[in-house]
C-alpha cells in the first residue's frame, strides 16, 4: 500500500514538474520572440530589410499570445501536483525546538493531531476547489486573451489537491495505529527521505 | 468578543500551536479560518473565500518565480557549476591565511546568485567544500560556521525567494528590491571573508597553507565559470536594468518571471551540456523542486488566510497606531523591530517568519518618517529585514543552515560550529548597522 501510494505521489510531482519545465520553454520562447519582433521593428530593419521584416512579423514571430494566461493556469497544477509528494514526506516546516524537549510517545500524539487537522484542510480544500471548479463552470468564464474556459484549469489542479487530500487522510490513519500501538508503521527514513 | 480582541487573541493561539509543532502553513491556515468564523459568526464567509483563494494563491504570476528558480538551483547543482565556481574561487584565494575558506565564501557568492535559497546553497557548496577544507587542515568548526554563512548569500544576493515574497506583501516591485539587495550581498560576502581573515589570524593553527596556483591555471579556472557570469548578468540586468535609453523611465528586457525561466532555461542547457542532466537525475530535481514548492506555496496560502482575517479585524492598523503614538523616535522602532526579528530568527525560518510580520510591521514602519520616499523606504526596511531573517540562519539552536551543514560532517561536534559562527554574524550586524546609517548604499542603483 505504501508503495504505491509513494509512486503516485512521484508521479504526480514529476508530471507537475514537467509542467514546469514546459512553461519555462513556452515562456522563453515568448521573449526570445518579442525580442527579434521588437528588432524586426526598429528603423534599421525596417530601412534596410523591410520587405524580409514584414514578411517575418505577418509570419507571426512575436511574444507568443496570452503566455502568461497559460503560466498561471500551468504553475497552479504543477502546485497542487508537488502537495501529496510533500505530505507523503512530511516537507512542511514545523519549528521543534520546545517539542524536542517532550517525550517521544507526546511527541506521537502531536503529530496525529497534526496530520488529521492536515487531513481536514486538505479535504476542505478540495472540495471547495470542486465548488469553485463548478462556478466558474456554471458562468462559463474564460481567461481574457486566449479564452480558454477557467475551470478546465480548476479540473486540472483538483487532480492534485484530490490526491493530496487522500494521501493526507491516509498518513493521518497511519499516525492514529501508531499512536495507539506506540509503534512505527513507517520507518522513519522512509517517512523523511525526499 | 470583540472583532479587534479576536484578533490580537489570534496571536498568542497561532504561537502556541506552531511552537506545538503544527506546521506553520497549517496553523496559520486553521487560526485564519478560525478567526474568520468567529468574527462574521458563520463559516460561509470563509468556505465562500476557499472557492477562489487557493487556485488564485498558487496561479500567481508574480509568485511562479519561486519553483523557476528553484529548478534552477538544482540544474545548478547537476552541471557541476558549484565545483568549477569553487575551483575558479580557490585558484584565486587558496593560498592566502584563510584562502580555502574564503575561496568557499566566494564560491557560495556566486552559486547565490543563481539560486534563490540558503538551504541549497549550503547543501550544495557543503558537500564540494567541505572535503576540501579537511584536505588542506582546516579545523571542523570553522570549516562548517564558514559554509552556514556561505550558505545565506544564497538568499542575500539576488535573485532571493525571500524577496520575492516581501515583494507581494508589500507590493512592491520585485525588479527594484532585487538591484537594491545587489550591492548590500557584495557586502556581505566582503564581509564573511573578512570574518575568515580576522578568525585565522585569531587561531592561526586552524588552517592550513596550500601553494599558490600558477596565473595561466588561475584564468583557465575562471573561464570555466564565465557561462553562469552571463546568465546573472543577463537574469538581473534583464529584469532591472533599463534596455531602452531612448525612451524615458525604465525599460525592462523582461519580467521577472520571463527572467526566471531564461535562467532555469540557461543553467538547464549549461547541465545538459556537462553531462549532468539526464532524465534520472531530472526526475530527481523535480521531486526535490516540487517538495520545497509545495511547502513554500502552502505557507503562503496559510498566511494569505491568516493576514485576510487579521485585515478584517483592523489589528495591523491599530498596533500601527499605537506605536507611533508611544513616543519612540522611528529609528528607536526600526531596531526594536529588527532586534525582534533576530530573536525570532533563532525559532523559526525565514520564509515563515516574514510571511508572518511583514504585515503587521510593514504598517508601522511606512507610517514612521525616516525622510525616504515611501518606495525607498519600503526597499530600504525589505533588504534590512532580509539580512537580520538570514542571520536566524546560522544562529543557533534552530539556524537551519547550521543543520543543514552539521549534517554533513558528523565528526565536528555542533558546539564547535557554534563558537566559530559567532565571527560570521558579527560581520552581519556591522552590516545592518552600516546600512541603517547610509540608506544610499541600499537605493543608490536604483532609477529616480
Amino acid at each position: 500500500m505504501y508503495a504505491l501510494i509513494k509512486k503516485l505521489a512521484q508521479v504526480m510531482a514529476v508530471l507537475g514538474g514537467l509542467v514546469l519545465t514546459i512553461l519555462i520553454l513556452l515562456v522563453c520562447t515568448s521573449v526570445l520572440g518579442r525580442s527579434v519582433g521588437t528588432l524586426l521593428h526598429g528603423a534599421f530593419m525596417q530601412t534596410n530589410f523591410t520587405a524580409f521584416s514584414n514578411w517575418a512579423l505577418g509570419a507571426g514571430i512575436g511574444a507568443i499570445n496570452g503566455d502568461f494566461e497559460l503560466v498561471e493556469a500551468g504553475i497552479a497544477f504543477s502546485i497542487f501536483a508537488f502537495l501529496p509528494l510533500c505530505q507523503l514526506s512530511g516537507g512542511h516546516a514545523t519549528v521543534d525546538v520546545f517539542t524536542s524537549k517532550l517525550s517521544p510517545r507526546s511527541n506521537q500524539v502531536l503529530q496525529m493531531i497534526s496530520e488529521c487537522l492536515f487531513a481536514l484542510v486538505l479535504g476542505l480544500i478540495a472540495w471547495r476547489l470542486f465548488e469553485g471548479m463548478e462556478a466558474k463552470q456554471r458562468y462559463g468564464e474564460t481567461t481574457f486573451l486566449l479564452q480558454f474556459p477557467i475551470w478546465w484549469a480548476y479540473a486540472a489542479s483538483f487532480s492534485g489537491a484530490a490526491i493530496a487530500a487522500f494521501i493526507s487522510l491516509y498518513m493521518a490513519i497511519i499516525r492514529i495505529l501508531e499512536a495507539l500501538s506506540g509503534r512505527h508503521l513507517l520507518a522513519e527514513n522512509e517517512s523523511t527521505e525526499r | 468578543m470583540s472583532t479587534l480582541e479576536i484578533g490580537l487573541a489570534s496571536f498568542p493561539t497561532l504561537l502556541v500551536l506552531i511552537f506545538l509543532r503544527v506546521p506553520i502553513g497549517l496553523a496559520m491556515f486553521l487560526v485564519g479560518f478560525g478567526g474568520l468564523y468567529l468574527v462574521t459568526g458563520s463559516p460561509n464567509m470563509a468556505l465562500a473565500k476557499m472557492k477562489t483563494e487557493t487556485y488564485s494563491t498558487f496561479s500567481n504570476y508574480s509568485l511562479s518565480i519561486i519553483p523557476m528558480f528553484l529548478l534552477m538551483g538544482q540544474f545548478a547543482t547537476l552541471g557541476g557549476i558549484s565545483q568549477a565556481l569553487f575551483k575558479a574561487a580557490e585558484s584565486w584565494l587558496g593560498h592566502r591565511k584563510g584562502g580555502v575558506a574564503m575561496a568557499a565564501i566566494g564560491a557560495c557568492a556566486g552559486f547565490g546568485a543563481i539560486a534563490g535559497s540558503s538551504l541549497a546553497t549550503a547543501a550544495t557548496m557543503g558537500r564540494v567544500a567541505l572535503p576540501e577544507l579537511k584536505a588542506y587542515g582546516y579545523a571542523g568548526g570553522f570549516s562548517t560556521a564558514t559554509l552556514a554563512a556561505g550558505g545565506t548569500l544564497g538568499i542575500l544576493i539576488p535573485p532571493s525567494v525571500v524577496l520575492v515574497i516581501y515583494a507581494i506583501l508589500a507590493e512592491q516591485n520585485i525588479s527594484k528590491l532585487f538591484l537594491a539587495a545587489f550591492v548590500p550581498g557584495i557586502m556581505a560576502a566582503l564581509g564573511y571573508m573578512v570574518a575568515v581573515s580576522i578568525y585565522v589570524r585569531l587561531y592561526p593553527d586552524r588552517a592550513g597553507t596550500r601553494a599558490p596556483v600558477p596565473y595561466k591555471d588561475r584564468f583557465r579556472a575562471l573561464a570555466k565559470v564565465w557561462s553562469v557570469v552571463v546568465i546573472f548578468l543577463l537574469v538581473i540586468f534583464g529584469i532591472a536594468g533599463d534596455w531602452n535609453w531612448a525612451k524615458s523611465g525604465t525599460q525592462a528586457l523582461f519580467t521577472p518571471t520571463e527572467g526566471a525561466a531564461v535562467g532555469a532555461f540557461g543553467v538547464g542547457l549549461i547541465a545538459w551540456r556537462s553531462g549532468g542532466l539526464t532524465w534520472s537525475s531530472l526526475i530527481d530535481s523535480f521531486l526535490v523542486t516540487g517538495r520545497s514548492s509545495a511547502m513554500i506555496f502552502f505557507i503562503i496560502l496559510g498566511a494569505g488566510f491568516y493576514n485576510g482575517f487579521l485585515s478584517l479585524t483592523q489589528v495591523p492598523q491599530e498596533i500601527a497606531g499605537w506605536v507611533v503614538n508611544q513616543g519612540l523616535s522611528p529609528m528607536g522602532i526600526l531596531l526594536l523591530i529588527l532586534l525582534f526579528y533576530l530573536l525570532l530568527g533563532c525559532l523559526m525560518d525565514s520564509l515563515s517568519m516574514i510571511l508572518l510580520t511583514v504585515p503587521i510591521f510593514f504598517p508601522v514602519i511606512m507610517s514612521l518618517d525616516f525622510a525616504l520616499s515611501p518606495e525607498h523606504l519600503a526597499i530600504w526596511f525589505g533588504i534590512l529585514v532580509l539580512i537580520v531573517v538570514e542571520v536566524g540562519l546560522i544562529t543557533p539552536p534552530v539556524g537551519l543552515n547550521l543543520f543543514v551543514i552539521n549534517a554533513m560532517d558528523r565528526q565536528t561536534p555542533a558546539v564547535e560550529t557554534y563558537k566559530a559562527v559567532g565571527f560570521f554574524v558579527a560581520t552581519d550586524l556591522i552590516r545592518v548597522a552600516i546600512l541603517i546609517t547610509f540608506p544610499a548604499i541600499t537605493l543608490f542603483l536604483l532609477p529616480q
